[in-house]
C-alpha cells in the first residue's frame, strides 16, 4: 500500500475563510486540511484534476508531496476522512485529510459491491434494496481494502444480509456498524396510494390543530370566532377600515 | 385527497423568505437515483401527487420510489373579489419548501434507463427545473 498510495501535489494555504478558499477553486485548486497526530491543523491546497481523478477512482490513502519546500509533512501518509460538497452535490469544495502511519488501526468506510443475482428478484414485483451501501470498519491503514465484495445468489424474498453476516477480508478487521444494520435485503414491493389511501380512509379534509381553543359550553350555539363568511360572500357592511 | 399532515401546532404560517440553497435533504440517501430540484418553489402537494403518480405508473410494479419532500407548510389565499383585510385567509393548498438542490424523489431496485425514464415524466408534473442524479462520492 505504501508504494502504491497516489502522491499528491499540496502546497501551504496562506489566506483562510470562504472568499480565499473560492479564489482558490478558481484558480483550479482544492482547499483541504491536514489533522491528527496531536499536531496544529494545516490548510493546504491541492490540485482539483489530480485529486479527483484519485479520489473517484476510490482511492483513500495517499502520500502528500510539497514541492520546493521542506515541510515537516513532506511524504505524509494522509487518510481521506471527509469530503464537502456543493449544495448541488456536483463539485467537491473541500476535503479533510488525517495523518496516518502505515501500522496505525484507523475507522474507515468501505463500499459494499453485491455479487451475483439473488434467487428472490425472479419473484414478480421483488426488488433488492441495500440501504446500506458502505460499511464502517477498524482496520490497519495497510490493509484498508478498495471494497468488500458480498454474495447474494442465495438471497431470497424476506431474507436480508445485515452487516455483521458480511465476511471482512482480513482477520484483525473490526466491524463498527451497527452488525444489525441491512446491507441487502429482498422485499415484494407493495404499490402504494398516498392520496388514494388517504381518502378511502375517510381522513379528514383538514388537519387537528393542537392550539386551537374548544369552545366552551355556552358558545356552542354561536358560530367560531375565527369562522368566515362563505365564499364570494359580500363583507358586512362598515365591515371595511379603510375606504 | 392529496399529502397534508395529520396535525399541526398553529393552522396558519406566516409566508417567510425561502433560503437560497439546500443545505439538507440534498442528496440520494434511500435510493439509487434521484430527482433533484434546481429551482426554489412551493411545491405543491398535487404536484407532488402527479409527479408520484407519473413516476409509478411508468415503473408498473418495479423497483421502489420515494418521496423526498413533505407539504406541510400552510398557503392560505383570499377568494377573488374579496376586499383586502378582515384578516388572513382560509388555508387553500398544502405545500413543501423546495430549495435549489433539495432532492425530490429517488428510486430504487431499476436500472439507471428506467429510472431516468421515470424520473423524466416526474419531471415534467413539476413547476421547476429538475434533473437525473445518483448517488454521490462516499469517504
Amino acid at each position: 500500500m505504501h508504494e502504491k498510495s497516489p502522491l499528491l501535489t499540496a502546497k501551504h494555504r496562506e489566506r483562510l475563510g470562504s472568499r480565499a478558499a473560492e479564489r482558490v477553486r478558481k484558480q483550479g485548486g482544492l482547499p483541504a486540511v491536514l489533522y491528527g497526530h496531536g499536531q496544529t491543523p494545516t490548510p493546504i491546497v491541492l490540485d482539483l484534476k489530480e485529486a479527483l481523478a484519485h479520489i473517484q477512482k476510490g482511492e483513500k490513502v495517499f502520500r502528500l508531496d510539497f514541492p520546493g519546500s521542506k515541510d515537516k509533512d513532506e511524504g505524509q501518509m494522509v487518510l481521506l476522512k471527509d469530503l464537502q460538497f456543493d449544495y448541488l452535490g456536483t463539485r467537491i469544495v473541500h476535503a479533510d485529510f488525517a495523518r496516518v502511519d502505515l501500522n496505525e488501526r484507523v475507522r474507515t468506510r468501505v463500499p459494499i459491491h453485491l455479487i451475483g443475482e439473488a434467487v428472490g428478484l425472479k419473484q414478480a414485483g421483488a426488488i433488492l434494496m441495500h440501504p446500506t451501501n458502505e460499511i464502517e470498519v477498524e482496520c490497519p491503514v495497510h490493509e484498508i481494502p478498495d471494497y468488500i465484495e458480498v454474495e447474494i445468489t442465495s438471497l431470497d424474498v424476506g431474507h436480508g444480509i445485515a452487516a455483521g453476516d458480511v465476511k471482512l477480508p482480513f482477520a484483525d478487521m473490526k466491524l463498527i456498524t451497527d452488525p444489525h444494520a441491512m446491507v441487502a435485503q429482498i422485499v415484494v414491493q407493495v404499490e402504494e396510494k398516498v392520496g388514494e389511501a388517504t381518502a378511502a380512509a375517510g381522513g379528514p379534509a383538514e388537519p387537528e390543530v393542537l392550539t386551537a381553543k374548544k369552545p366552551a359550553e355556552g358558545d356552542a350555539a354561536k358560530p367560531a370566532a375565527g369562522a368566515k363568511p362563505a365564499a364570494g360572500a359580500k363583507p358586512a357592511a362598515g365591515g371595511d377600515k379603510k375606504k | 385527497m392529496a399529502l397534508m399532515p395529520k396535525r399541526v401546532k398553529y393552522r396558519k404560517e406566516m409566508r417567510r423568505v425561502r433560503p437560497r440553497k439546500a443545505t439538507k435533504g440534498n442528496y440520494v440517501a434511500y435510493g439509487d437515483y434521484g430527482l433533484q430540484a434546481l429551482d426554489g418553489c412551493w411545491l405543491k402537494a398535487t404536484q407532488i401527487e402527479a409527479g408520484r403518480v407519473a413516476a409509478q405508473h411508468f415503473l408498473k410494479r418495479e423497483g421502489k420510489l420515494f418521496i423526498r419532500v413533505f407539504p406541510d407548510k400552510p398557503i392560505s389565499k383570499k377568494p377573488l373579489e374579496t376586499r383586502m383585510g378582515t384578516g388572513k385567509a382560509d388555508v387553500d393548498y398544502w405545500a413543501a419548501r423546495v430549495k435549489p438542490g433539495t432532492m425530490l424523489f429517488e428510486i430504487a431496485g431499476v436500472p439507471e434507463p428506467t429510472a431516468k425514464l421515470a424520473m423524466v415524466r416526474a419531471a415534467t408534473k413539476m413547476p421547476i427545473r429538475c434533473r437525473f442524479v445518483g448517488r454521490r462520492i462516499k469517504v
